[in-house]
């Protein structure tokens, strides 16, 4: 077997054939239509074997038929410098009875190349070796040829073709005599002329019609694999060695690109879906190099174009020997490896893409088309992305609420729907008067404790157990006292101490809640254990999930804290196996020994606030601070919200904002929070940052309508930092302001006072200092002021004039007239409605854009 | 279930690049054939060709818009070795209606590289209008609008000698005013010899002059595209960058007074995240608005998503062919993120001299 090994397609676009010591031909099946194909090319496509044809031996050289679109025919040139055509079974060609035609030169010697003229289809040359007395390139016409060889249908060749009485064909033109042709490569444009790679040393383009004299040549060894550039005539290519030549025809004399490669080249191709694009393949690899040529003219010469080159590694496991572009498919090449194994193999164009601010995403796929997803699509909801929920908040109007709860209804975060309820809470209790003195509205339980103060002394109450009607226990409940305490509990939402009812209530609802393991907890770390074992029974016997609580009561029931009783080994070794958090911790609490808490205070499932209630009434002061540190310094790191609940709004709770938003991206709540929670000097900086980000979000979403609310909510929040005025109206002819008059108006003072307050509109139309007349409509040439004849349907309270009667002008040309002349103007006009003004006042806006289909 | 709208771009060529304007509702786009394409959308939705002209006589690489301020207004850059400005203009049309007769006039030709201009972009907007190019010989060249009415007028401001060939630059686009304008420029240097392949250059106000302050070193593979996210507020700023995989750089400042002096901040650097998922080289890197998800395309025909979950901690999320067809939302491979000083993984480098890139099989290259 030849270890050269072939492939190239047909122009049948889903069959190719591969040639080395046989012919075969193949057929290109989708792997999706469940059929199993003899060789697998790729993970969709498959090939079936056709046909074979091992009759020729010698095969040097292939070149198909270019108008074969149903039966194939292919010219072989072979070992002996015969040309033969050749089909697969019989065909349309039969007929023609060309199958079988040989064409044979005086002297056999190899056949190097054998092209079909690309437009004059029954052409073929032929490329031959060196013959001393002989030409080497033969032009055969196929239709000229008088007699087939016998077939006999049997595909048995008659050996003795030389032999007397057999005509020979004669061929049509001929030339190069006693010289050697290595390839030749016809023109796509022109079918008189050739390209043709000689002797080594050069490259001669030959007119058939004068093949004496060659049009053009070139002095070069690279006389290897000619091919011409299937979009440019003018352009093509060769190789010797381990060097690729671009050639220009019209500047022949050297190449216009010289490729080098590390390894000799074996097969080179232009890419026909490409402009420019050219494959090469070197001995001993498994990769093609790809060469993307582009060619520049700057001014009016061109200058050495551009080379970028990639490497494709079409997959196969061997070194590739041969390979060969699809003539339609877009980028799409078969490679065959030396084992004979075929790959199918699409090169992907280089994608780019692009993010759009409204979640559009588009790429490129292949050369012309596009591909574009944008925001409805599925596969944003399944990316669950904070640009999208932000939006979503932003449209309902998230943070614009004055009343912190509403804006937690808004979101469906947890954490963020929790930092709302505690900020309402706060600045509840700070309204009722329960915090004073914090200068704040929202104190964190840190500055409410003074944790960065002195050491505030508590009082310790001891509460024995046994008095509250557990008569397993001797020992006693510690519980630390002070008023700081009570305040923290307040913010924590655990203000039960003054108040037995409303700890019921409390638990009541934790109940409707169905958060009956985090009520009975509460229960036990108030003492009320009977509580807590009513609240688990009823549980366990109104509710289906609540079923294992009434073990949990069981055990609870059994409470002793006996250093040695039985009970409390047991739980403390059981406890590591309930999953509920709060079930958890209850036990961690009933069996502590030493009055130390860890395993309570350091149990994550639990809520931020329930934790640091905890810790309130069971840590002495100096652990109490320590554990409030740790823990606030732990909850900053994590960027978690809940640790508002210690900072408060000081300068930790900043930290902690910037913290969360570079977890999460969350501008919007950032930025909301800053501006009504941190309404000090002091963090004016940073919340200013976060404010124009937010900003820009909203502009670029277009939601100006929600960007305007959240400006107004800002000032409102910072009343020094007020906007500026931002339209001003003056008169032409004096410059004074008429925006003050027409305030003064309003207020009822000023010198129209006396004509305010009459049920008659106020009609100014002209200057209030001056008395000149203000401009006019251009429309109506009515002076500014006046109504605009349109009637409106008068609601009774009009004291924002309608839109429609504003007056308004164009900042390009300073033409302008009333808002709803304007826009009738511009429906059906594009310059100004002034008559030597040729501005096109309302194209100059963007908003103009909108495309008409 | 998951489709994605295909618009015939009509190109001759490769389309190199896509922008999208401050709003997303224009888009312009360039290619090989030398022309840059404007494109609308109407109110259904749908992608509508408004504009066509030949803009450079070689490859057109690169298209940015301005902020809308500066009105309509596109750059591009090209292989002919200039870069240019474009004005879109209304033309006479009686009627409005009928969409005015727009089209986009040169404001001006940049020419000074004398190789070409491998990418262009605005500055942000609070600068006024900037423009920065950078070139294949290694120059930066930012250039200024004094006068934002008229754009016809461009003078050359700074000149940055970078040594080796850029391919790429990214601006910083925080709003913010604590810390110098940053640029960041990558280079498609093929010498893994030459070290770092990331550039930051920050604007010193003090000594008026762009100073190189930091070369990422752990990058020395070529690189071919590279983004900074929008930066909302954040403490850090992220960088995602386009090389044999994807790499997201955090950028830290960290106040001290030394830069309080010269004016340019020190930057603490860090590699948050690596991804091999394309297994071949990447070209292209974007964010989106928020910068918590980063879209990545490569050679093996896929845009890849990867989210933010976390402070360094990203996933890949989403795969969608180049087809449009939607591979797989899940993760399916591991989070590949790390905290500081993640050992940088083997480079599986293939023993191939490549210019540009491999091409591989689209495949699944498994995280070492």
């Amino acid at each position: 077997m030849s270890a050269k090994l072939e492939i190239q397609w047909t122009p049948i676009p889903n069959k190719f054939i591969t040639w080395g010591s046989e012919i075969g031909l193949y057929e290109i099946v989708s792997l999706r239509d469940g059929s199993i194909p003899t060789i697998k090319l790729s993970n969709t496509t498959g090939a079936n074997l056709l046909s074979t044809n091992s009759t020729h031996h010698y095969v040097k050289c292939i070149d198909i038929y270019p108008k074969s679109d149903s039966d194939l025919l292919l010219a072989i040139g072979q070992g002996n410098g015969r040309v033969t055509l050749l089909t697969f079974g019989p065909s349309q060609f039969d007929s023609l009875s060309l199958p079988g035609k040989e064409f044979v030169p005086r002297h056999p010697r190899q056949c190097n190349a054998v092209a079909w003229n690309p437009i004059e289809n029954n052409l073929i040359a032929a490329g031959l070796d060196k013959y001393r007395s002989d030409h080497s390139v033969l032009l055969w016409d196929i239709m000229k040829c008088p007699i087939a060889p016998d077939m006999n249908g049997t595909g048995k060749l008659v050996v003795n073709t030389m032999a007397s009485g057999l005509e020979l064909a004669r061929p049509v033109a001929e030339f190069g005599i006693s010289e050697m042709t290595h390839s030749l490569a016809w023109f796509k444009t022109n079918s008189k002329l050739i390209s043709v790679g000689m002797n080594l040393k050069n490259i001669k383009l030959v007119d058939f019609r004068d093949p004496n004299k060659s049009v053009n040549s070139t002095l070069t060894k690279a006389v290897y694999g000619l091919c011409m550039n299937p979009h440019n005539d003018k352009h093509l290519a060769s190789f010797i060695d381990n060097q690729v030549c671009v050639w220009d025809t019209r500047n022949f004399e050297k190449p216009i690109v010289t490729l080098s490669h590390g390894k000799p080249v074996i097969k080179i191709g232009w890419c026909p879906t490409r402009h420019n694009l050219l494959a090469s393949l070197q001995r001993d690899s498994s990769v093609i190099n790809l060469y993307d040529i582009q060619h520049t003219v700057v001014g009016t010469e061109e200058v050495e174009p551009s080379v970028l080159e990639r490497v494709i590694v079409p997959g196969s496991p061997h070194n590739i020997t041969s390979f060969s572009w699809h003539a339609s498919d877009e980028n799409r090449l078969l490679a065959i490896a030396l084992s004979g194994s075929v790959t199918d193999y699409t090169v992907f164009d280089r994608i780019t893409l692009n993010w759009a601010p409204n979640s559009n995403i588009v790429w490129t796929y292949g050369r012309r088309t596009m591909k574009c997803v944008n925001d409805n699509s599925s596969i944003y909801g399944t990316l669950q992305d904070i640009s999208h929920r932000i939006k979503q908040r932003a449209v309902m109007g998230y943070g614009l609420k004055d009343e912190f709860w509403k804006n937690a209804e808004l979101v469906d975060d947890e954490m963020v729907a929790n930092v709302w309820k505690w900020l309402h809470l706060s600045n509840k209790l700070v309204e009722e008067g329960i915090l004073r003195g914090y200068n704040s509205r929202h104190p964190g339980v840190r500055s409410v404790l003074k944790v960065d103060g002195n050491v505030n002394k508590s009082d310790v109450v001891s509460i024995s157990w046994s008095e509250l009607g557990n008569i397993n226990c001797h020992s006693s409940a510690r519980i630390y006292r002070h008023e700081d305490r009570d305040k923290a509990l307040h913010l924590c939402g655990w203000h039960f101490e003054r108040d037995a009812n409303s700890l019921t209530k409390f638990l009541e609802r934790l109940q409707r809640e169905h958060a009956f393991s985090r009520a009975a907890a509460i229960a036990v770390f108030n003492l009320k254990i009977k509580l807590a074992l009513e609240i688990l029974n009823q549980a366990s016997e109104n509710f289906s999930q609540g079923a294992s609580l009434n073990v949990v009561a069981m055990a609870l029931a059994g409470f002793s804290d006996d250093k040695n009783s039985m009970w409390k080994q047991l739980c403390s070794t059981a406890r590591a196996q309930l999953v509920d958090p709060y079930l958890r911790a209850m036990f961690a609490f009933l069996t502590a020994e030493n009055y130390s808490y860890e395993n309570v205070l350091n149990e994550e499932g639990m809520t931020v606030d329930d934790r640091v209630a905890f810790a309130c009434m069971f840590l002495s002061d100096n652990k109490l601070h320590e554990y409030l540190k740790s823990l606030t310094n732990e909850l900053i790191e994590e960027g978690n919200l809940d640790g508002f609940l210690l900072t408060g709004n000081s300068g930790d709770g900043i930290r902690l904002l910037q913290r969360y938003l570079d977890a999460t991206g969350d501008i919007q709540t950032t930025a909301i929070i800053g501006v009504k929670v941190f309404p000090g000097e002091v963090f004016a900086n940073s919340v200013k940052e976060w404010v124009i980000s937010y900003r820009n979000l909203l502009d670029t979403w277009q939601l100006w309508n929600q960007r305007a609310l959240f400006d107004i909510m800002f000032s409102s929040y910072r009343p020094s930092d007020k906007p500026p005025q931002q339209v001003y109206v003056s008169c032409n002819f004096c410059g004074k302001s008429i925006s003050a008059y027409m305030q003064g108006l309003n207020r009822g003072r000023g010198p129209f006072s006396r004509m305010g307050g009459t049920a008659n509109k106020l009609k100014m139309s002209s200057c209030p200092n001056c008395r000149k007349p203000l401009p006019r409509c251009a429309i109506c040439l009515m002076h500014m002021g006046t109504t605009t004849g349109i009637p409106t349907n008068d609601d009774g309270d009009n004291r924002l004039a309608e839109f429609s009667h504003w007056f308004t002008w164009c900042q390009s040309c300073r033409h302008g007239g009333h808002a709803s002349h304007m826009i009738h103007w511009f429906k059906e006009h594009s310059e100004c409605p002034v008559t030597p003004c040729t501005c096109k006042c309302f194209s100059v806006d963007s908003l103009g854009n909108e495309v008409c289909t | 279930m998951f489709e994605a709208q295909e618009i015939n771009a009509e190109h001759k060529d490769l389309i190199h690049d896509v922008a999208y304007d401050y709003y997303g509702e224009r888009m312009a786009t360039c290619s090989s054939d030398q022309y840059v394409k404007v494109w609308d959308q109407n109110s259904e939705g749908k992608w509508i060709l408004t504009s066509s002209w030949k803009a450079h006589s070689g490859s057109v690489w690169k298209v940015t818009w301005a902020h809308p301020e500066f009105g309509q207004v596109l750059a591009t850059c090209s292989f002919d070795r200039t870069a240019a400005v474009w004005e879109e203009l209304v033309g006479e049309t009686p009627c409005p209606a009928e969409r005015g007769n727009r089209h986009w006039v040169r404001r001006t030709n940049l020419v000074d590289s004398r190789t070409s201009v491998t990418d262009v972009k605005f500055g942000p907007k609070t600068q006024g209008l900037q423009l920065a190019t950078c070139s294949a010989d290694g120059v930066i060249r930012i250039y200024e609008a004094p006068d934002v009415m008229n754009l016809s007028q461009w003078t050359l401001q700074h000149e940055v000698q970078c040594k080796l060939s850029c391919s790429c630059l990214s601006w910083n686009p925080s709003l913010s005013k604590n810390h110098p304008l940053m640029l960041a420029v990558g280079s498609d240097d093929t010498n893994p010899a030459n070290g770092g392949k990331v550039f930051i250059y920050e604007y010193s106000d003090n000594i008026r002059r762009w100073m190189k302050t930091e070369t990422i070193n752990s990058i020395t593979d070529p690189v071919h595209d590279i983004s900074f996210s929008p930066n909302l507020g954040r403490s850090f700023h992220l960088l995602a960058v386009a090389t044999k995989d994807v790499r997201i750089i955090s950028l830290t400042p960290i106040p001290d007074n030394a830069s309080l002096q010269s004016g340019l901040s020190k930057l603490e650097i860090q590699t948050s995240a690596q991804f091999d998922d394309h297994g071949c080289t990447v070209w292209r890197v974007c964010w989106n608005i928020t910068g918590t998800i980063l879209a990545s395309s490569g050679d093996d025909g896929c845009v890849r998503m990867f989210k933010m979950n976390y402070i360094n901690s990203w996933k890949p999320v989403a795969v969608l062919k180049g087809d449009g067809s939607h591979i797989s939302s899940e993760t399916q491979r591991s989070s590949i993120s790390s905290a500081a000083g993640l050992p940088t993984p083997p480079v599986s480098q293939t023993a191939r001299y490549i210019k540009l890139g491999t091409i591989a099989q689209s495949r699944e290259v498994p995280w070492h």
